[in-house]
Formats: C-alpha cells, structure tokens, sequence
C-alpha cells in the first residue's frame, strides 16, 4: 500500500511536454514551462484588434493598459571601435514610470543590445537572443558573428509581425571582421550600419550627432559626443530623460563608460556655454 | 417689416453641439467639467420640507472640492439642492434666482415654488439636455410646502419625498424604509442626514459632509455641515521644510524707488 | 498557440461588444530599507460608482521573505497570484528550498510576457528580502517589464502619492537631504519613519481619490517573518 503512494510521487522526472498528471506533477521543473516559446491568445474574432483596442502600442492613445516605453537610444563605429549612448526614461502614457531605466542590454560580453518601444518587448526579446547565442556557442565552440545574432533577433520579431509588437534595437559588437552595427525593428528590417539613433528623441540626437561626428576622433571624444547627442534629445524631447548610460566596445569586448545625471550635464554644458561666450 | 418667418431658423440652434460631437470622434478631447456626482434630497415633514445634499466635488476620479455647496438660494422662502455640472447647476439656479427676484418686484408678491419650477423646466427644456442640471426644489409658499424634482431634459414630479444625482438609488433605500408623512421637525432632519449618509458612504460619487435646509412657513433653516462624519485623519508626522531645501540659482536684487542727493523740496509756496 | 478557429459562416461576422477588463480601483505602495520591506495597500474594491466591498485584500504574502500587490483588474489579479503561487509550490518540491525573491521576480515577469497579446490587467509590486537580507522592490509593467526600485506606487492614486515618495523617500528636489540616486536599490529610511510616510500617503490619497478606502493593509517583512497590520482609513 505505502509502496504504491512512494511509487506515485517519485516517478521519473519527465522533460518538457509529458503530459500532466498528479502522478508526475510534482516531478514538473517549473523552469521547463519556458523551454518553448508559446503565447497565449485573446478567444476572439481577430486577436490582433482586439490586442490594439486594449493596449498602446502607440504611446499617445488613452487605452486601458498603459506599457512601458523606452525613448533615445544611440550607437555609432569610428576609427576606435563603437560607442552606444542611451538615456533612462521609461514613460507610460503621460507618466514617468521610471528614471532609471537600463536601455543597455548585455547579451553577452561581446555583444551589446539597445531597448527602444515597449520596454517589456525588448527586454524579453533580447533576453531570448541572449540565450540562443550561447546555444550557438556551445554548438558550434565559437562566438557569434553580430550579423547572425541580429539576424536571429530580427527573424524571431518577424515571425510575430503585425501582432503588436513595439521594438528599435541595435545590435553592436565585435566579432572576427571587427566592429559591427545593426539597426532591427519589429517590422523585421535589419540594416547595417555606421551610425543610428532611435526612439522619439532620435531626431534631435542625429542632429548633434551628425555635426559631430568624425570617424577618425578619439575615444574620449567619440564618447563625450555621444553623451553630448543624448543629453541634447533629453533637453528636447519629453520622452527621454534620467540618466545618461554610455558604453564603449572594443576588440577586447564592450566596456561600461559611465552614467551621468542629465541634470549634471545641464549645468556643465551651460558653464561651458558661458565661458566660450566670455 | 418682413413678417414671413423663416421656418428653418426658428428655436435653437445645435449647430455647434454636431459639431463638438463630430470633433470628439475624430479624437479631440473636450474640456472636462466639474461634475458633482452627487447626493441630494427632500421631504416633506409636518410643518414644511426639508432638503439635504453631501458636499463632495469631483472632477473624474479626483475630488475637486471637499466641502462644496448643493443647496443654492432662489428666493427667501425657496432653495434649491442641484447634481451634475456644477457650472449648470450654479448658473441655472442663480439665474432662475434673480427672475424670481425681478418678479417679485413687479408682483409685490412672494415668490410661488410653482413659478420655479415652470421657469426652470422651461429653461431645460429649450436645452434638450445639454444643460447638465438634475435639481430637488423646496420651497413655502402661499399654497404651503412643495417639493419638485427637475430632470435635465425638463420632466418634473411633485412628490413628498425625492432623492437625486449618482447617491440617489442608496439615499432612498432610507427613505423607503422610513418616510412617514407628518414627521416632527428634529425626525425630518434625521432621516435627510441618515439618507444623505447613505449616499456619502455607499456612492464613490458622493462624499465628506452633509448640509441640510429646513424650510417652514416663514422661516429658513439653512444647516450648513449639520453633520460632518469624514474627518481627516491627524497625520503621522510634519512636513515642513527647513529654510534652503529649493536650490537657488541666480539671485538678482532690483530697487524698486530711486533714492537721489538732493536738497529737499520746498512746498510751502 | 491557443487561437480558436473561426466558426462564423461570413466573413462580416461582428464580435460583441464584450470587455474582459475592469478596472476595481485601489492603490499599491512599497518601501526597501535597509533591513526590511513595506507593502502597503488599500483594500477598497469598487466599480464604477459603486463599491463592490470594503474589504478585499489585495496583497499577498507568497512566503516569509516575499509579499505580492497587485492592482487592476481582480480576476487578473487573482490569477497572477494563483500562477505564481502554484509555480512557487512547484519549485519548493523539486528543489526542497524556497523561491528567492530575485527568482520569483525574474518568473513573474515571464508569466506576464506569456500573455503579451492578451495582456493580464494588473499592475504588480513585488516586495521582500534579497538574499543579502536587504529589502528589495520589484514593480511591473502590465506584460512584464520590470525594475528594482527603493519605493514604488500603483494603482488608482499612484499619480497622487510616487510625487510624495521620489520627494520624502528618494529626497528629490531637497536640497542640503543625503542623496538618494535612481540606482541605490534600497532607502536609508529607519522602518518607523516608512511606516509614518507609508500611513500619511494613504490618508492624503484617500482624501482626493474616490477609488481610496476603507482599510489600509499594510505587511512589513523583515528577517523574523511577515507582520500584516490592518488601519482604518476614511469610508466616505
């Protein structure tokens, strides 16, 4: 008798997908349940309008459920590897949700990710990616090239297009031909490229960014004009804000720079103003 | 004179009321307006009525004003409690207010609860609605004691006891309970605070105090916060600043007289 | 995927106007010090106009390091908390030991993601001790976005009180107050002076939000275990 109820609480652990009974419940790994991905879905006619009546995937509607959202991203190559800049704001509707945000997402050493539109999006995405380039590793006992990593990201968001989904990321990092950049989005597109900025402060990065920007400047220069393009997109931009966040790569691997108060920076650049006015 | 009358531009125009409609569904937001969203009431007692209203004002989910007034003058014998957009209520009732009060003046007489009322279902009515005022009106007149209720459309009912606004449903499960006809004064008053309290506790609408108005026969009794059952709560501890917590970052000192050597004036001459 | 098939025989089939989402109201409030953590929340749970009943808790303590608030719509809620509870059982019997608090944040936000297209309605905080024994605050997104935070509110007067907190807890714009910056992940505030904050928040959010109410729960976790305090709080 006592035999049968061990014997029924201690069965083989069973791997993804066995089928659910008392007998094997308890076996269950939790962590196992994400193994796949698998999303549930609204039970109605079209899922998808139903998703957009409940939801802003456009930040300005007045919809039931506010999302995160995340704002000015940058990233650029010069001649001494790639810097990437990002502020901290995250804004839900018309409110701050928070200002101190982490819009860089460490993928692994030599790769680096860049959050902008829905902050869950982005964040889970590139988790996700995180986890398949380390498959890819051990797979193939080598890194991955940052073409193949974004490529991967970009293939999994188009395989949700059209579903809602809200994300501007660039993928940076060095691999066996150098320094590399590209620009992927939730549309699915996938460009390479020396320099780009996005979210809704984007515009006025590129501005200061594209003055400024001189592929053969030095490092302490690349990164002053990144934060500089980051800071200006704060002042004018209402969805960006908080911190500065700037992160540096080079064939070593990417390297944290520094994280300044926008409101610093404010006072430093208007001291500057003044004495150059003098 | 042209004594033709142009039959498609007689009455009101709703022109802008299309619209300000037409504007919303191609997502313009119009202003939002104080709602007082709102328990009043009245009843009839022994000697005359009594009218009851709480004082919360809200603007959507935000209390606008804790302690607001619902019972609005019209005439020495006759006040009125108001719900809905505060401004339309305010404005109808002050405007109703002083045609009672020209009447008056021309009539040498006392103001009539009926004239009130027909002046104020008139004026909705023209409106079709779009004056958001739903109104209890009590007053004593020569005919004795009347109590109206005025829907923003311009229907009435004449009834010896009415409750109104988004509290009414809980106010006048207490009247229900026990209205009597010939109450005593004190028993009146009691029932308006305790169904005015329903509505304070039991509506999210409606809240803090109640102000009640006891109308007889040549006398007003206006109760403002005869009963105040939501008192705030001491708070924990004090949030004063010290002197220098807002940073200061320029300082520019102007004189505002110029001070000049000079001999003094000589104004004896 | 769970899509189920289209049975409609035309292609102009019309989807009743049926909302699965309500909002109940009701706020949410987290404080990490040093040592301890505060969950706060109201127990008011309304709609509309009305009020559903005065008293519907919120809040849930999951075990004796980690408390669950959550906001928005109850059925939501309730589920959220059921799953992460169920999961958290789950856990504790293949790995004979408790969730950390990080973990539970970490499948919390997972859970959420699920539902990306079919969004829960509840907005959560997740409080308790790290495994330093530091107070610690997570607070959510909708579809699970997240982020360690000294102090964090939600819900129906979240626009009322987070002001009063990045001001008295994170001594923004207070000039000659230690600096708190975005990154410190706990408060230097003593527990007796959360409590104080913690208390004036709610009967301040009460006064101006009518969705506020009723009672006020509040659970204060330290290294002994979980205290849950209950406090009136205006009916009106």
């Amino acid at each position: 008798m006592l035999s049968e109820i061990v014997a029924q609480y201690t069965s083989e652990p069973t791997g993804y997908g066995a089928e659910l009974t008392p007998g094997n419940f308890l076996a269950r790994d939790a962590a196992k349940q994400f193994d796949s991905l698998s999303f549930d879905l609204p039970n109605a006619e079209n899922p998808i309008d139903f998703l957009n009546t409940y939801t802003d995937v456009k930040s300005d509607n007045d919809n039931l459920i506010k999302l995160a959202h995340g704002t000015t991203t940058l990233a650029f190559k010069y001649a001494g590897g790639v810097v990437v800049a990002v502020d901290s704001r995250a804004t839900q509707g018309s409110v701050i949700a928070s200002q101190s945000v982490k819009k860089v997402i460490e993928i692994n050493p030599y790769l680096l990710g860049t959050m902008a539109g829905g902050a869950a999006d982005c964040f889970f995405w590139e988790r996700e990616l995180g986890r398949r380039c380390r498959l890819y590793e051990l797979r193939n006992k080598e890194r991955i090239s940052v073409a193949a990593a974004s490529k991967l990201l970009a293939n999994m968001v188009y395989s949700y297009k059209g579903m809602g989904l809200s994300m501007g990321t660039m993928v940076s990092g060095w691999d066996k031909t150098g320094p590399n950049l590209f620009y992927v989005d939730n549309d699915g597109t996938r460009l390479k490229g020396n320099l780009f900025s996005v979210g809704s402060g984007a515009t006025f990065a590129y501005g200061v960014l594209d003055t400024g920007y001189d592929h053969e400047m030095n490092k302490a220069d690349a990164i002053d004009l990144g934060k500089r393009s980051i800071y200006h997109a704060t002042h004018r931009d209402a969805y960006s804000g908080g911190y500065v966040r700037i992160y540096h790569i080079n064939k070593e691997g990417w390297e944290f720079i520094s994280l300044t108060d926008v409101d610093e920076l404010h006072w430093q650049y208007a001291d500057e103003s003044r004495n150059r006015g003098a | 004179m042209d004594a033709r009358i142009d039959l498609n531009n007689i009455g009101f125009d709703f022109d802008l009321t299309k619209r300000n409609a037409g504007l919303e569904a191609n997502g313009a937001t119009a202003p939002k307006a104080t709602k007082t969203g709102t328990t009043i009431v009245g009843l009839l007692f022994k000697d005359g009525l009594v009218l009851g209203a709480d004082t919360r004002a809200t603007e959507g989910p935000i209390v606008a004003d804790k302690n607001c007034e619902k019972i609005h003058y019209i005439a020495p014998n006759m006040y009125c409690c108001g719900a809905g957009t505060a401004a339309d209520t305010e404005f109808t009732t002050n405007m109703i207010s002083s045609q009672m009060e020209l009447h008056r003046m021309s009539t040498g007489r006392e103001s009539r609860v009926v004239t009130a009322m027909t002046l104020l279902k008139q004026y909705l009515f023209r409106h079709q609605g779009h004056i958001s005022a739903a109104l209890v009106l009590g007053g004593f007149d020569v005919t004795g004691p009347h109590l109206y209720t005025i829907y923003p459309h311009g229907s009435t009912d004449k009834l010896p006891y009415v409750t109104m606004g988004s509290g009414s449903l809980a106010a006048m499960s207490i009247f229900e309970s026990r209205w009597r006809s010939d109450m005593e004064r004190q028993e009146a008053i009691d029932l308006v605070k305790d169904a005015i309290e329903a509505g304070i506790f039991n509506d999210l609408g409606s809240g803090s105090n109640v102000d009640v108005c006891v109308i007889e026969k040549g006398k007003v009794d206006y109760l403002r916060n005869y009963a105040r059952p939501n008192e705030r709560a001491q708070k924990e501890q004090s949030y004063k600043f010290p002197r220098g917590t807002t940073a200061v970052l320029k300082t520019s000192i102007r004189d505002l007289v110029q001070v000049t050597e000079d001999t003094a004036m000589d104004i004896s001459t | 995927m769970h899509v189920r098939p289209s049975t409609h025989p035309t292609s102009q089939a019309k989807e009743a106007a049926f909302s699965p989402y309500e909002d109940h109201g009701g706020t949410n409030l987290a404080i990490a010090g040093p040592d301890y953590c505060l969950l706060a929340s109201d127990t008011r749970q309304s709609n509309g106009y009305n009020i559903n009943t005065r008293f519907a808790p919120k809040t849930f303590k999951l075990s004796n390091k980690s408390v669950l608030a959550t906001a928005g719509c109850q059925p939501d809620c309730a589920m959220v908390t059921t799953r992460v509870k169920q999961s958290m059982l789950t856990y504790k019997h293949n790995h004979n030991k408790e969730m950390s608090t990080s973990a539970i944040a970490q499948m919390l936000s997972i859970m959420l993601y699920q539902r990306r297209f079919f969004p829960y309605y509840d907005f959560n905080i997740l409080g308790g001790l790290d495994e330093d024994g530091k107070g610690c605050v997570y607070s959510y997104d909708a579809v699970g976005s997240y982020e360690r935070v000294p102090c964090s509110a939600f819900g129906s007067a979240s626009a009322l009180i987070q002001p009063f907190l990045d001001n008295q807890v994170r001594n923004k714009n207070q000039l000659g107050k230690p600096k708190v910056t975005e990154f410190e992940p706990v408060t230097p505030l003593p527990l007796a002076e959360a409590l104080r904050i913690c208390k004036d928040s709610f009967t301040s959010a009460t006064e101006r939000d009518i969705y506020t109410g009723d009672y006020l729960q509040i659970f204060i976790i330290t290294r002994e275990g979980v205290e849950e305090q209950i406090h009136e709080l205006k009916k009106d």
